[in-house]
């Protein structure tokens, strides 16, 4: 049963009506490619707030930062705590961020052009794309689960005509403004969406209160619902995981750098960084309460055996007619956002950095912005297919941590030794991308692979080979780097002598 | 119950700085657009007049 009504259908509408109007006004002013993936760098702090916020909180983010507060209690909410200093302590001081913005690229693997050569800058398009539509690959099926469990609508493939719809409206709106649209229309999403959150957590606190969240916690989890690292599912791996995960993700998620290279200057750059790290605690907590929430109200056997449903589930029956609407919106709003904003990043990266050897000569600015439209169209046509049948194993947040350390890890480390050590080079930063990305891949196949499942998770685990990845990718740039200088130096005496 | 003061504060804490940031943002951001698409229209202009 679901409070889903004629009313609240007419809210979802009239958002959708107000959003496409919007995003497809904007696109006369798009003249050059870098009005179309970077908003001709005209950004200022708030709309960057509006736009970062609205980005980086999609259905995705809800229903895993919800399983973790179901399955984990207030602990699950740890890995935004550890993004949020992650955050304002980069926008403070700059690090990687500054140089990053006063390079005056447009994408990260360019600035890895400069230092380490054109071949690292192109296998760091590839790696950050795989990273990326990998990760990003879950986020349809996941939208389009919530949908059909608030509203209560059943059908035959009813899930993927929703998925169909959502991606045709937000490819509409992305091919033709790019950047532009994406901004605009996260800045009516991010208001539409804080509603929609502010508002239930509210109802939340008041209607279920905040005794019954806390005795539920302490009744599944006792102590480990409140501190991780007495956690029987986290402990200190998990938290040192997240830290190395949300520190890379600060510095290199090209979602999050391209609001930095669309902002005005670095300044307001480093300002949209500390002005929004706060919202990374709400991000993970608000719909961490809303899972506490269904625990505490849903018997085990409404929710079934996947918990990721539990919350969408709670909120079916929670939310009264006419307030669905608001809530549907707002849900709709943070999907929109990050699906038309992560289609406009990777496809920025593919232009500009993996056909980059097919650009001789200058394109002009008609023929760049038909193959920007044309990627992004072609990244919706892959989401849809990888999207339906990509069999998602283990919690959601673990496989996108998974996932998105593929690229995280060895981006952060080229970016790091870009910016701070001048004698990094390109040994290293191949030797990066090499252990960076084999070993998250390689954990994959292993959880997949029925003979090896068992071993995958209980031996090894998401969180020990994350680490694994961010440390040898770290130390594989140290060693590349160091083995170059010491073949050059021998090659140089040998021409000496 | 009186060990999760540290929770307490911090949801206490989302909602009245997500709820403010929210009413100073839908404020402070619509100037942030006008701004932006007066800029990129100039511009556009200045290009459009450059060529022609």
């Amino acid at each position: 049963m679901t409070n889903f009504s004629w009313i609240d259908g007419s809210v979802v509408g009239l958002y959708l009506l107000v959003t496409m109007i919007a995003g497809i006004f904007v696109r006369k002013y798009v003249g050059r490619v870098e009005d179309f993936l970077i908003a001709g760098r005209e950004m200022n702090v708030y709309l960057g707030i509006a736009s970062l916020a609205a980005t980086e909180f999609g259905i995705v983010t809800c229903m895993y930062t919800a399983q973790n507060g179901y399955e984990k209690g207030f602990a699950g909410a740890t890995p935004g705590i550890l993004q949020a200093l992650a955050m304002f302590l980069v926008g403070l001081t700059g690090f990687c961020v500054k140089p990053l913005r006063d390079s005056g690229v447009m994408t990260i693997p360019e600035l890895f052009e400069k230092k380490f050569g054109p071949r690292i800058r192109w296998a760091s398009g590839v790696v950050i794309v795989l990273g990326g539509l990998l990760n990003m690959g879950m986020f349809l099926r996941t939208g389009g689960e919530f949908l059909v469990k608030v509203t209560g609508l059943s059908g035959t493939h009813l899930l993927e005509i929703m998925m169909t719809i959502l991606l045709i409206l937000v490819a509409i709106y992305t091919v033709l403004g790019g950047m532009l649209s994406v901004l605009v229309t996260d800045f009516l999403q991010f208001i539409v969406m804080s509603v929609g959150l502010i508002l239930v957590t509210v109802m939340i606190l008041t209607r279920v209160g905040w005794g019954r969240l806390v005795e539920t916690v302490e009744r599944h989890f006792g102590a480990g619902g409140f501190n991780p690292f007495v956690n029987s599912t986290m402990g200190w791996q998990y938290v040192l995981f997240n830290a190395f995960l949300n520190t890379a993700a600060v510095l290199t998620w090209q979602t999050v750098i391209q609001r930095l290279l669309a902002s005005r200057d670095t300044k307001t750059g480093m300002k949209i960084y500390t002005r929004t790290s706060f919202f990374f605690v709400a991000r993970f907590l608000i719909p961490g309460i809303w899972g506490i929430a269904a625990l505490a109200t849903l018997t085990s056997q409404q929710v079934g055996h996947n918990t990721l449903h539990a919350m969408p589930l709670f909120l079916s029956s929670f939310i009264p007619a006419g307030v669905m609407g608001i809530v549907i919106a707002a849900m709709l709003a943070a999907d929109m956002s990050t699906d038309s904003s992560y289609m406009v990043t990777w496809g920025s990266v593919i232009y500009n950095d993996i056909l980059a050897p097919f650009r001789k000569s200058r394109w002009s600015e008609k023929k760049g912005l038909l193959w920007n439209r044309a990627i992004i169209a072609l990244i919706g046509v892959f989401l849809m297919f990888y999207g339906l049948w990509y069999p998602l194993k283990g919690d959601l947040w673990t496989y996108l941590g998974v996932t998105g350390t593929i690229y995280l890890s060895s981006m952060s480390a080229l970016l790091i030794a870009c910016c701070y050590w001048k004698k990094s080079n390109s040994w290293g930063a191949a030797g990066a991308i090499f252990f960076g990305a084999f070993i998250p891949v390689l954990y994959l196949v292993l959880e997949q692979v029925p003979a090896t499942a068992s071993f995958a998770k209980k031996n090894i685990g998401p969180y020990y080979s994350g680490i694994a990845t961010y440390l040898l990718a770290g130390l594989a740039m140290v060693i590349g780097s160091w083995l170059k200088l010491k073949v050059k130096a021998k090659q140089s005496k040998g021409e000496e002598a | 119950m009186k060990g999760h003061w540290f929770w307490l504060l911090i949801t206490a804490s989302c909602v009245i700085w997500y709820s403010t940031i929210t009413i100073y943002v839908a404020y402070k951001g619509v100037k942030d657009i006008k701004y932006m698409l007066r800029r990129l229209a100039s511009r556009k202009n200045r290009s459009e007049e450059s060529s022609t």
